[in-house]
């Protein structure tokens, strides 16, 4: 059974059925006096979400589907680093300096890639950043705030 | 049109826009060559920088890196075997085993030449068709434009990946995401979860930049021990008709790059199908008319180089010709430059031939250009990109992580941006890995408002007469198309997964 497709199936399903009954009735005024509701793209593609996902389902019990590929533990342990990469980025730009932000989300990937040359975690986010800085603050006159 | 086109020359050949073509090119080039790092994730993330062009210097810069790009991806292929866009993967097939045997530098000079040539051309097809196309264009209303859409969309799902039912998923999620915001008509809120950020809707660059080149990066790090092994050093014969293209080559060749250079055009205009598909039409046809057929991946075919780039080449240009006639993306590329167009004030389709005529001939000008600083920039500085590439991933990956975050704050509102960004890497991570086309997404999300504003006014032209719907005959044969097609896909997919199928595989 294509684990993947299966997985994607019940899941985007379950999405599709919340989007039509729970979020779009939610997040959408009715009774707007509107020709045309304005949840009527919405509610469409809703439930073409919901019905094709269910057919995918199907089609992934049934085994006839061509099938996804699961992610390793590998992609997923990137894919939670680069959004705390972003999440702390984020945090330092607010709280810190944009410097020091755009220092961290560069050397941050590069310790968790294996990079140890110190000169290299040095000099390449401090190339950046000065890149940055020259170009959009000296040469546009513009500001990143 | 020719002295049309003469003053769009007038506008392109300024210092100032060859600088930011040629600067394009060179990215595009370098970004192209580095394995991984597609023209989508390039053009999407170059995008901030072109704020504070004109509007001309702006799509040439980004025309530019979406064209140093497709054919940069030759190198990485043909020196590590490792294409750096799927649509390269012939060029390796047929390119690495000449560098194996000291070609290397004849091989990616051929796929220099033959990438120019096919882009060239396509480029002259670009301006030839799109306006006569647009033309036909105006008189379409808003019941045609619907069905069209509809086509366009259910075509793009069927070819852009595996399963038609998952394209089309990802092409309703995307015009699903194009509704957050105020609603056209009433300026009703919808599915802004009390952030009156999302008014406007949700940001294209931000969700592009997510979408394309951080959840890549997320890939691209995860698997970064494989990326690490394929590094590899290649030396030259020694002979100096191995390091450049003979006459005998262009003799083997010239078919090839025809041949290819057709494919790649009567591709990039059919919205969806990709240069991918060109690229392995071409090679595919360039193997079959060979003597020895087998020999192109056991030595190595300087033809089989030279058909792949051509084609994959010539699809970028021509993917443009629905961008500006109809205002429909047809690729990835497409869709990131009406985010482009838009920005500096200019609405892809029909009307710009109208309104922006004389941007559009600096925008073709400008392209002719580029094809000309490809052929200078790709000549002279193949080695010194050949070096660059072999740049450690833990060097080149964060870069790209970093440029996203400037490219997402910058045109996403600040922090807004940042976070669509993160979210939207997620949600295109998942798509990656199972197999749901961000490609149908990302033009469902751009054509999103646009299949909306139609749709309306359709109900309201048709209310109360929906029989009066065959008066709009392009629109039956185009929901007719829409259907039959669909049709056509599940017939196809059901009878190759029948048991006897699987059997054979």
């Amino acid at each position: 059974m294509p684990k993947a497709d299966l997985i994607a199936g019940v899941s985007l399903t379950a999405i599709g059925l919340a989007l039509l009954f729970w979020i779009i009735p939610l997040q959408t005024e009715q009774n707007t006096g509107a020709a045309v509701p304005p949840d009527l793209l919405p509610n469409i593609c809703a439930i073409g979400i919901a019905v094709l996902a269910a057919i995918l389902t199907v089609r992934a019990a049934r085994n006839t589907a061509p099938a996804g590929e699961v992610p390793a533990g590998t992609e997923w342990a990137a894919m939670v680093a680069i959004v705390i990469v972003v999440i702390v980025g984020a945090v330092l730009f607010e709280y810190v300096h944009p410097a020091a932000a755009g220092f961290f989300v560069c050397l941050a990937p590069m310790l968790y890639m294996g990079e140890r040359r110190w000169y290299l975690l040095l000099a390449l986010p401090g190339t950046l950043v000065l890149a940055v800085y020259l170009l959009f603050y000296e040469v546009l006159g513009t500001a990143i705030q | 049109m020719m002295d049309a086109l003469v003053s769009g020359f007038g506008a392109a050949l300024t210092l100032y826009n060859i600088a930011f073509i040629a600067f394009g090119v060179a990215i595009g080039y370098l970004v192209g060559a580095l394995p991984g790092l597609g023209k989508g994730t390039a053009t999407a993330v170059a995008i901030p920088v072109t704020f504070y062009l004109s509007p001309l210097a702006a799509i040439a810069f980004l025309v530019g890196i979406s064209k140093g790009s497709t054919a940069g991806s030759a190198v990485s292929a043909i020196l590590m075997n490792t294409p750096g866009e799927p649509s390269s993967t012939p060029t390796a097939l047929a390119g690495y085993p000449l560098a194996r045997a000291g070609k290397a530098q004849k091989a990616l000079k051929m796929g220099l030449f033959a990438s120019v040539i096919g882009d060239f051309v396509s480029t002259c097809a670009l301006i030839l068709m799109a306006q006569t196309l647009a033309e036909y264009a105006l008189a379409i209303g808003p019941i045609e434009l619907v069905t069209i859409l509809a086509f366009s969309l259910t075509f793009i799902a069927a070819l852009s990946g595996k399963s038609l039912v998952k394209g089309l998923i990802a092409g309703l999620f995307g015009i699903l995401c194009s509704t957050v915001g105020l609603e056209i008509e009433t300026s009703t809120e919808r599915l802004i979860f009390g952030n009156f950020e999302l008014y406007d809707g949700l940001p294209l660059i931000p969700v592009a930049i997510g979408m394309l080149a951080l959840s890549e990066m997320m890939v691209q790090i995860g698997n970064r021990r494989s990326l690490e092994e394929q590094a590899d050093l290649l030396r030259g014969s020694g002979k100096p008709a191995d390091a450049r293209v003979t006459l005998e080559d262009w003799k083997k060749s010239a078919r090839a790059i025809i041949r290819g250079t057709g494919i790649g055009i009567f591709i990039g205009i059919l919205p969806g199908l990709g240069a991918s598909t060109g690229s392995f039409l071409s090679y595919g046809m360039a193997r079959r008319a060979a003597n020895d057929p087998d020999s192109f991946e056991r030595d190595g075919a300087i033809e089989g180089v030279a058909a792949a780039e051509s084609a994959d080449n010539a699809v970028v240009p021509a993917s443009f010709v629905p961008l500006f006639a109809l205002g429909i993306p047809g690729s990835v590329i497409a869709a990131i430059l009406i985010g482009a167009f838009i920005i500096h004030g200019v609405t892809p389709g029909p009307l710009m031939f109208l309104e922006q005529a004389e941007l559009i001939q600096g925008i073709y000008a400008s392209m002719l250009v580029a094809s000309l600083i490809l052929l200078v920039i790709g000549y002279f500085g193949q080695n010194m990109f050949a070096r660059i590439i072999k740049l450690s991933p833990s060097l080149v990956l964060p870069t790209v992580v970093f440029l996203c975050c400037l490219g997402a704050y910058m045109q996403g509102g600040g922090m807004f941006g940042l976070y669509i960004m993160a979210i939207f890497a997620v949600i295109g991570f998942f798509a990656r890995k199972f197999d749901f086309s961000f490609v149908t997404f990302l033009i469902g999300f751009v054509v999103g408002d646009g299949f909306e504003l139609a749709l309306r006014q359709s109900i309201g032209l048709l209310q109360g007469s929906p029989e009066s719907i065959v008066e709009h005959p392009v629109a039956i044969v185009f929901g007719v198309l829409t259907i039959l097609g669909v049709a056509a896909v599940l017939r196809r997919k059901s009878v190759s997964t029948k048991p006897a199928d699987k059997a054979a595989e």
